[in-house]
């Protein structure tokens, strides 16, 4: 199923936009090209927009996380926590 | 220069920490790239490895600096993406992995005052060998920051192909070479 089909059962709702004049002009070329209404060309691009910011959000949570997990530590600390366990020399 | 979208990577220990903590903006801005397409895997031995660390930590501690320690230890395991079992078909290949080395290609770390005893490496180079035969057995690139003892892994490995039969090379990709 193609996302424009896809579309069909998502509960829809309309509004009023102001868009850049090119880029409006691009989707309407694209929805005459491809015989589809304009709103599904806006559609499908805020869909693909919508998919990009989520993944960056995602991308900045988990790095922010990393840095939380590998904060605070001192160089002898992250060795530990890469698996490196040192002892005291004296000890052996 | 790799290409973040030619993911996804496995991503050793050591790799996965030095890239978290990385100040150059060229490999932050790969990070950020790559995390937007792929979750970094992991094999389970990474999630022992470091869930050991932090026990061990939380258990040397005074009883102010545990709660920061198990602060850290949570945002770890939230930031998880997948993680590689250790399954028969690891099991099988990092057997395989162990008869050829042995023994570690390098000697225990030391710092400072500080020594790694010979049990110790000998366990941390067995774990290195299920990380690498992980990768084998997942056909991902392994990215990793400890090149002298992925490169005896991967020579061993081309040097007795037919003993990893429809597996390997062992590609190997290191962290400075991400960006």
């Amino acid at each position: 199923m193609g996302p424009a089909r896809s579309l069909i059962k998502v509960k829809k709702q309309r509004t009023t936009l102001t868009l850049p004049s090119d880029s409006l002009m691009k989707a309407k070329n694209i929805a005459r090209v491809r015989k589809v209404n304009l709103s599904t060309v806006i559609s499908e691009a805020l869909s693909e927009g919508l998919k990009v910011h989520a993944a960056t959000e995602r991308s900045e949570e988990v790095l922010a996380l990393y840095r939380k997990a590998f904060s605070g530590f001192t160089d002898d600390e992250l060795s530990l926590l890469d698996g490196i366990i040192l002892e005291p020399a004296t000890r052996r | 220069m790799v290409d973040p979208a030619s993911g996804p990577f496995l991503f050793d220990t050591s790799a996965e920490r030095w890239l978290a903590r990385t100040k150059h903006s060229e490999l932050l801005n790969w990070m950020g790239a790559y995390l937007s397409r792929h979750p970094i895997h992991v094999s389970a031995v990474t999630v022992l490895e470091r869930s050991r660390g932090y026990s061990l930590l939380w258990r040397r501690a005074h009883d102010e600096r545990r709660d920061s320690i198990e602060s850290a230890r949570l945002a770890y395991l939230s930031a998880l993406g997948p993680v590689w079992p250790l399954d028969g078909a690891v099991a099988v290949v990092t057997g395989e992995i162990m008869s050829l080395l042995p023994d570690p290609p390098t000697p225990p770390k030391r710092s400072h005052q500080l020594v790694e005893s010979r049990q110790e490496r000998l366990a941390r180079w067995r774990f290195d060998e299920m990380i690498a035969a992980t990768a084998l057995v997942a056909q991902m690139p392994l990215i990793h920051n400890n090149a002298a003892d992925f490169e005896a892994v991967r020579s061993a490995i081309e040097r007795s192909p037919t003993r990893f039969p429809r597996l390997g090379p062992l590609e190997l990709i290191r962290c400075a070479s991400l960006a």
